[in-house]
């Protein structure tokens, strides 16, 4: 069986959902059930008596085989992302954590050496780290030396739907990798996290994509549908590209007609 | 009628009265506490210590949650 293998854990989905964004709880579920995701994002936030709603640790949970991959989002610095993790690890009890430190609300990318610190430490502390990244081969290398489970680098900004912008500098880190390559954001439509897998990505990540759609549940199925597609053809084995035409009915005469 | 003390709760001024544990500030707010990561004092607080950790006048307090998140 294909299987996505993160640390000693594997999932035979391919497709991450982020929870974020979505108009209620209820809607957000329905799309988790539809996209069969087995590994969830979530983000700490403090307990607001008000919107209990926003409490989504017992809802999620009760999905069956779903496991939360809480995120460091908020955190600035490595130590920040390290007592995030600490936190999120204690309520969920899930070895997963998404590394993610963006300083700067105007693009969210995210800083390159507060993200490898923070990865390097929580690594070595038995955490399966997986952290959002700028597409930088160098710097997916290095996150892989210091064991991170796989590495998430950015298709194009945090919910701009620019698509897969940074695919040449992908294609580059795959080549390198020997942990899954998830693409973490920017995808906007199914056929790109098609083609993120047909380029040998291991999953992707979507979530605004599908949060923010017309309809949510829908789209979550139309995300795992072409997932599951990319990830086939890309074990299929792509054909080669070529500069000219190469027939592919015999060019020999007929009815008179000279080849 | 009892002492009260004050602390800050996710940022917040929190009356309590003196002698509180985590499980009463839990259940004065609503909580049952299973899914909320308690901190005192910037240090996490297990589960199993929330009955009997004391609060502290000045006692900074955070109450987090899992929300919606990519």
């Amino acid at each position: 069986m294909d299987l996505l293998q993160l640390g000693s854990h594997s999932f035979s989905s391919r497709l991450i959902l982020g929870t974020g964004k979505f108009s209620s709880a209820a809607v957000m579920l329905q799309a988790v059930r539809a996209s069969g995701a087995q590994l969830v994002t979530v983000a700490l936030r403090r307990f607001n008596r008000e919107q209990a709603e926003d409490d989504l640790f017992g809802p999620l949970s009760a999905i069956e085989g779903v496991t939360l991959m809480p995120n460091t989002s908020g955190a600035s610095t490595a130590a920040e992302a390290v007592r995030a993790a600490h936190i999120a690890r204690e309520l969920s009890g899930s070895p997963f954590i998404k590394v993610e430190i963006h300083p700067n609300p105007q693009h969210l990318m995210p800083d390159p050496i507060e993200t490898f610190e923070a990865a390097r430490i929580l690594a070595k502390e038995g955490f399966l780290v997986m952290p959002y990244i700028t597409a930088d081969p160098v710097l997916a290398k290095r996150l892989e030396e210091v064991g991170c489970a796989a590495v998430m680098p950015l298709g194009s900004a945090i919910g701009s739907g620019q698509g897969l912008a940074s695919a040449a500098m992908i294609e580059l880190i795959i080549r390198e990798s020997s942990i899954p390559v998830i693409v973490d954001a920017g995808l906007r439509s199914p056929s790109e996290a098609a083609h993120a897998m047909e380029m040998g990505c291991g999953a992707v990540l979507v979530n605004s994509a599908v949060a923010v759609a017309g309809n949510p549940p829908e789209m979550a199925e139309a995300f795992a549908e072409a997932v599951a597609a990319g990830r086939k053809a890309f074990r299929a084995g792509l054909m080669q590209k070529s500069g000219s035409a190469i027939a592919t009915s015999p060019l020999t005469a007929f009815l008179g007609v000279k080849a | 009628m009892s002492q009260m003390i004050t602390i800050e709760l996710n940022g917040q001024q929190q009356p309590l009265p003196t002698g509180s544990t985590i499980s009463d500030l839990l259940s004065i707010i609503g909580s049952d506490g299973k899914s909320v990561a308690v901190l005192v004092n910037q240090h996490i607080i297990r589960p199993e210590n929330r009955p009997t950790h004391l609060l502290q006048e000045g006692d900074q307090v955070e109450l987090l949650v899992f929300a919606g998140g990519g």
